[in-house]
């Protein structure tokens, strides 16, 4: 009878997920936060920023600083494939990560901003 | 005092609403929170500096040089599509699948920018061009 039954939950779950989707993506590996508390401004070297979060992602130049740049993006997508309507919404955010570098190649300053810890699986795409 | 609607009222409802639905289609990406002008109330160029800025509104998405200075952009995008396939319901009862769809699908990436002098002071700033709000669900392509 609890067989019966097991199947009979199984085929529903089933059949009240039928047309469901969810899919997720990410570019890039995320930025490990403990690691950053190890670049001590105006003491890191590049090499060692390096060895602590790996090669930057970008190199810019900016006020005759090389800036490293690091990102992250998740994106996260449930859909409805339904008989007769379709409902498909997708949440994407980034991490920001950037390290300073003064004429001596030492880290001065780091600017990290984090938003996908505020990615959602939100199907409705109605509304804000 | 308003009689409750009949059950055969709200069959009838129901049947009427998932015909107007029938084929419709609404997709919607959103990309990064949007940044409204009340956000950057606290920027004041001259005085405001790099780290406040990203204090508030969190690290940019790029940086890049420009002759007047670093620029930082923050990017964000509300993209909605929406499709309507006519071709749905009749192929419920027709042995063959007719499709007739439109659909309108409105990109709108949108910036903020900062550009700061040497000494990381915002030197100016402003936003892309404010586009109109668009609805969710807009198929007609014309």
């Amino acid at each position: 009878m609890s067989f019966v039954k097991s199947l009979a939950g199984a085929a529903l779950i089933l059949a009240f997920t039928q047309g469901c989707v969810v899919s997720r993506a990410n570019v890039g590996e995320p930025i490990q936060e403990e690691t950053l508390s190890h670049i001590k401004k105006g003491v890191t070297p590049m090499a060692e920023v390096v060895s602590l979060i790996g090669a930057p992602d970008r190199i810019v130049r900016g006020n005759d600083r090389e800036i490293f740049h690091y990102y992250y993006y998740d994106a996260k997508s449930p859909g409805l494939f339904l008989l007769l309507i379709n409902l498909i919404h997708m949440d994407v955010k980034s991490d920001n990560l950037y390290v300073f570098f003064n004429k001596s190649g030492i880290a001065e300053e780091v600017v990290y901003g984090k938003r996908t810890d505020r990615t959602q699986f939100r199907l409705w795409p109605f509304g804000e | 005092m308003a009689s409750p609607a009949s059950p055969v009222t709200m069959a009838i409802t129901a049947v009427c609403l998932i015909i107007l639905c029938t084929g419709c289609s609404v997709r919607r990406v959103v990309y990064n929170t949007i940044i409204t002008t009340e956000d950057v109330h606290f920027i004041h160029p001259g005085q405001t500096t790099m780290l406040t800025v990203v204090g508030k509104l969190g690290a940019p998405d790029e940086m890049t040089e420009s002759e007047s200075g670093v620029v930082a952009l923050y990017n964000w995008s509300d993209t909605k599509s929406a499709a309507m396939d006519f071709g749905a319901l009749p192929r419920l009862f027709l042995p063959y699948t007719p499709s007739m769809t439109l659909n309108k699908t409105g990109i709108v990436p949108e910036q903020f920018l900062v550009v700061f002098d040497p000494e990381w002071t915002v030197r100016a700033y402003g936003f892309s061009r404010w586009p109109k709000e668009h609805p969710v669900i807009w198929f007609w392509p014309f």
